[in-house]
């Protein structure tokens, strides 16, 4: 029992590694055939003004003049080691780079990603409890529409009404300039983006709840559970929701790198200062340092939260767990 | 007695997009208090859904459209949910069909009946529920209920989990228990068992029942009274011994007749022509007419009223109207004169049944088994076509336990021979039909498929296309193995189109046409999708698409089971006229002895993944040998009441089954397990 359990993480261990590493060798490679100049984002407007000698010494300092293939061993021998090497831009430490802006992004992603899951919930139990309705229409109609605006278009609108047009909401940054450690303002600017995060992503999820708890109470142990003399409540809340919790939990895990994709286009378009925003500069202005981390680090969020989502679905299989419970049977009866 | 249910004139529809069904038509029936009354009809004849209209269960499309319900004399019929959710469980209570799906995955056993229990007595101590939850556990027949209530309803097998519905179902000591179909997805053995455990319950509580059942032969053994559905009408009610012994109606009289037990010793099995017609345009006069044999020119136009026979006996058919005394009368003379005597249940006689014993009805066996026997070619000199050796699959649970799912099987079929192979769920059948059709890859053992070693790759590549075309296999559930999305012409054709086969008569469609008249389709279902098709049907286009490529050895893995009885037997008829026109070897593989007989040339019978007993057809009912196969035949079930009452339920002690014994020849062609 206990060396199966040891040998099951030593597997997901495995591919976890094998994954990121594959991911980082394909982000290396990719990142240096898109075109543009490394050099600009360290040295700005100088690169313009360098002749081929200063250029040539320039890349030998960054070390980028060697072949694409011993610079990725260079680089992942240094970041076994734990050093990732400086941004271009902003000549820090990457890591130090990263760790400024990390929180914001939490804050952003977390308070988003907690806000569909709770709403989600209580709209899909809305529209399953009056199934049919005209609640329940427009609340699926609304869904349809809202779900298939880009993310992009609903956050210009949105800050060209209430930021450019109102005034009541901030449009950018993610706090007021020398207002940093204020709380209450850093709220009142993270409004906008989380409300456009709540918005585009809450009704996949609210359409998933609702469907779900709809199939659920077309089975037959809740035909079981009427003829019992149980009540609508107790056959939603105690059978029907509860059943597809786990289920629920395993999309929601998948769903995360979806939700951070879109905290990433909210972010830019907020100049939020976050890890988006970040990585679209660092893409931009080819601070391969940078991206490199940036990619890893979206990449094992993917990949873990993948792995819960596995690991959570597999438990819920009945099928493993008898196996689990006729062997203890078996042992207990030796 | 008084009356503790009575319907009246109830009649329930449901609204669909192609127009409105009338599921229940004008049905008044009553129900005593202790009595258990039996619905019987095949499917789509509306028994469920007078049932679940008895309850208020019935989807939101549904409505009552006339008529009332009456329970202790209060009328029921206007109240709401909430006036409903209080009598639901307490007043009546009810048993679904399917166990495996009723029962809440993710609650434990006990938990689920705990909440029966706590739904109407909310105030109940914890420790009194539990009481109560291991009382009713008992009653069921759980044993060992202390350490099962914490088991998930995926740790029981099919018949206890139905147990522990019929616990949730008795829980607050319902008045009346509404059984539907409640031993239809069951093994035989254990339908023996429930059907037992109903009649204990009834005798013990009180408790009156409505038993629902497509099978007349099912409900013989506990049923008070019986009332028989034909297309949302109850068309005959009686006590059970009229309605078995003296049924007036003709499709009591065709329900009666396709029964397999009845039928023993014939040639062919009666069946009752067509299905039930579709309610949303009902037929004008007598729905049963276009079906009926002995239809009057009346039944076409009027609908028969209900004539009484006794006072507790009464029949909707112009029949008994006193104009056509003299059509009667031509009717029984006809029954009496033709050679269908034995089977027509009227004349089976309470006198007849007291000393009848199961072989009784071997003596008349006709010529069948000898027929094919003389015939040289089909007989048992013919060349052996099929040879499984020593066959062995194991299923790994771990990697320490295994499940022996089919163990050292051994059995031979020649060319032109069909081979019935019988037992339980989980007994290894379709591991067997899997292993030789090569969607599992045997354990061990050897399968030669006209010398071929199917099992060895590098003999099955060179012989891919002949082995494929050449082994066709049906399915049990043909709504499930034919793909919704292709049309009945094109899940025929595809296998010659598959295997580049060309049609051997004429065009690809005149093929499909030529397969289609073969099993009794009509043309217009070529272009319908397999769902709009009835399961018969649906099984007679899987039965085409497996022989278009015309076969040497077809495998029918469970064909009959999901059907009706009347069904069961038009298919069982189907395949024995196709048999015989084709000359197709057949392993025809089944989880009862009922319909094997009107098959089979030799029968074997498995058990816990070992062959027990190979015998002849008619060797193997007349003298079966092996416990498990004498057990097996005394669970089929036969439409005779004070017979099937007096018999009691054997049970094969399983825990006495030690396995590991050796198969030997008894008798010539004989073979029983014997254990060491």
């Amino acid at each position: 029992m206990k060396k199966n359990k040891v040998q099951y993480i030593g597997k997901k261990v495995l591919i976890f590694v094998i994954s990121v590493f594959l991911l980082s060798l394909i982000t290396f490679y990719i990142s240096r055939l898109a075109p543009g100049d490394p050099l600009v984002s360290y040295y700005g407007d100088r690169v313009e003004k360098m002749s081929p000698q200063e250029r040539e010494r320039a890349e030998e300092r960054l070390g980028l003049h060697e072949p694409v293939s011993v610079q990725y061993v260079k680089w992942l021998k240094q970041a076994v080691r734990g050093d990732f090497g400086i941004s271009y831009k902003y000549k820090k430490d990457v890591l130090e780079v990263i760790g400024g802006r990390v929180g914001n992004t939490l804050v952003l992603g977390g308070i988003g990603f907690v806000l569909i899951f709770v709403l989600a919930l209580l709209l899909g139990v809305l529209c399953a409890w009056y199934e049919d309705s005209r609640l329940d229409r427009v609340i699926c109609k609304v869904g349809t529409v809202l779900s298939c605006i880009p993310e992009f278009w609903l956050s210009l609108l949105l800050l060209l009404i209430f930021a450019v047009e109102l005034r009541w909401l901030p449009g950018s940054g993610a706090y007021t300039v020398g207002k940093s450690d204020d709380i209450l303002d850093r709220i009142w600017h993270l409004i906008l983006p989380v409300s456009i995060v709540v918005l585009n992503h809450l009704w996949y999820y609210a359409y998933m709840i609702r469907n779900k708890l709809l199939e659920e109470v077309r089975a037959d142990y809740v035909l079981l559970a009427r003829s019992k003399g149980a009540d609508k409540k107790r056959i939603l809340f105690r059978y029907c929701l509860r059943n597809i919790i786990p289920s629920y939990l395993s999309i929601m895990a998948i769903s995360v790198p979806h939700v951070l994709g879109g905290t990433y286009i909210i972010e830019t378009v907020f100049s939020y200062p976050g890890i988006g925003t970040l990585s679209y500069e660092s893409a931009r202005y080819k601070d391969y340092n940078l991206l490199m981390v940036l990619c890893i680090l979206s990449g094992i969020v993917v990949i873990l939260c993948n792995m819960v989502a596995q690991a959570v679905n597999e438990q819920i299989d009945p099928r493993i767990r008898a196996t689990e419970i006729m062997q203890e049977t078996e042992e207990t009866k030796r | 007695m008084s009356e503790l249910l009575e319907v009246k004139h109830l009649s329930v529809s449901f609204d669909t997009l192609q127009g409105e069904v009338e599921a229940v038509r004008d049905v008044s029936f009553s129900l005593r208090a202790g009595e258990i009354l039996a619905v019987v009809g095949e499917s789509g004849c509306g028994k469920s859904v007078m049932c679940k209209s008895l309850m208020k269960l019935l989807p939101g499309n549904a409505k009552i459209k006339a008529g009332s319900i009456c329970v202790n004399g209060v009328d029921i019929t206007s109240y709401k949910e909430k006036e409903m959710q209080k009598l639901r469980g307490k007043l009546f209570s009810m048993v679904f069909q399917d166990p495996m799906t009723s029962l809440n995955p993710t609650m434990t056993i006990g938990a689920q009946i705990a909440e029966a229990v706590l739904i109407h007595q909310p105030k109940m101590p914890p420790v009194e529920v539990k009481r109560r939850v291991l009382e009713l556990m008992e009653l069921v027949g759980i044993e060992q209920a202390e350490e099962r209530a914490n088991l998930y309803p995926w740790n029981f097998s099919g018949g206890m989990r139905q147990r522990s519905v019929l616990a949730i179902a008795l829980a607050s000591d319902p008045d009346i228990l509404i059984a539907d179909e409640p031993t239809t997805s069951l093994d035989v053995t254990i339908q023996a068992q429930i059907l037992d455990l109903l009649r204990e319950i009834q005798k013990k509580l009180g408790t009156a029942t409505i038993l629902v059942s497509h099978d007349l032969g099912v409900v013989a053994r506990c049923a008070d009274r019986v009332a028989v559905m034909y297309a949302g009408k109850i068309i005959e009610t009686g006590k059970t011994e009229e309605v078995y012994y003296d049924p007036k109606h003709p499709y009591t009289w065709g329900l009666l007749r396709s029964l397999p037990a009845l039928s023993r010793g014939k040639n062919r099995l009666y069946t009752l022509p067509g299905m039930p017609p579709s309610l949303i345009h009902p037929p004008k006069g007598d729905a049963f007419a276009c079906r009926n044999a002995y239809a009057l020119a009346i039944d076409y136009e009027e609908e028969p009223p209900m004539f009484r026979v006794t006072d507790s006996h009464y029949a909707a058919t112009w029949l008994l109207d006193e104009r056509a005394a003299d059509v009667r009368e031509q009717i029984s003379e006809a029954m009496r004169s033709s050679d269908t005597e034995a089977a027509l249940p009227c004349l089976l006689q309470k006198a007849q049944t007291g000393s009848v014993e199961t072989g009784q009805f071997a003596g008349d066996m006709t010529g069948k088994k000898t027929e094919s026997n003389g015939n040289s070619e089909t007989g048992p000199k013919a060349e052996i076509l099929l040879d499984v050796q020593h066959l062995s699959h194991v299923f790994p649970l771990t990697k320490k336990h295994v499940i022996r799912a089919v163990d050292d099987v051994s059995f031979q079929i020649r060319r032109g021979e069909i081979l019935g192979l019988v037992g339980e769920s989980g007994s290894g059948k379709s591991t067997v039909a899997r292993c030789i059709m090569n969607i599992c890859q045997p354990y061990s053992g050897k399968i030669l498929y006209r010398g071929i070693n199917v099992c060895d790759r590098g003999q099955f590549r060179q012989n891919r296309k002949m082995l494929q075309t050449d082994r066709q296999l049906i399915f049990q559930d043909s709504g499930s193995s034919l793909n919704q999305r292709m049309k009945v012409e094109e899940i025929i054709l595809e296998p010659l189109k598959v295997g580049h086969i060309k049609p051997m008569h004429g065009s690809y469609r005149d093929e499909a046409l030529f397969q289609m008249k073969a099993v009794g389709l009509e043309e217009q279902c070529l272009n319908r999708y397999p769902s709009e098709l009835s399961g018969g049907q649906r099984q007679r286009v899987a039965i085409a698409r497996a022989l278009i490529t015309e076969p040497g050895l077809l495998v029918a893995d469970e064909p009959i089971a999901s059907l009706d009885v009347s069904i069961q037997a038009q298919i069982v008829n189907l395949f024995r006229h196709l048999q015989e026109e084709h000359g197709f070897s057949f392993l025809f593989i089944a989880h009862d002895l009922a319909m094997v007989e009107f098959l089979c040339d030799r029968v074997g019978v498995m058990y816990h993944g070992r062959l027990v007993e190979l015998a002849p057809c008619r060797e193997l009912y007349e003298n079966p040998l092996h416990p498990y196969t004498k057990e097996l035949l005394a669970a089929i079930p036969v439409p005779d009441p004070l017979r099937e009452r007096a018999r009691k339920a054997t049970q094969f002690g399983k825990d006495a089954y030690m396995g590991g014994g050796k198969m030997e020849e008894v008798l010539p062609g004989h073979y029983v397990e014997i254990s060491q």
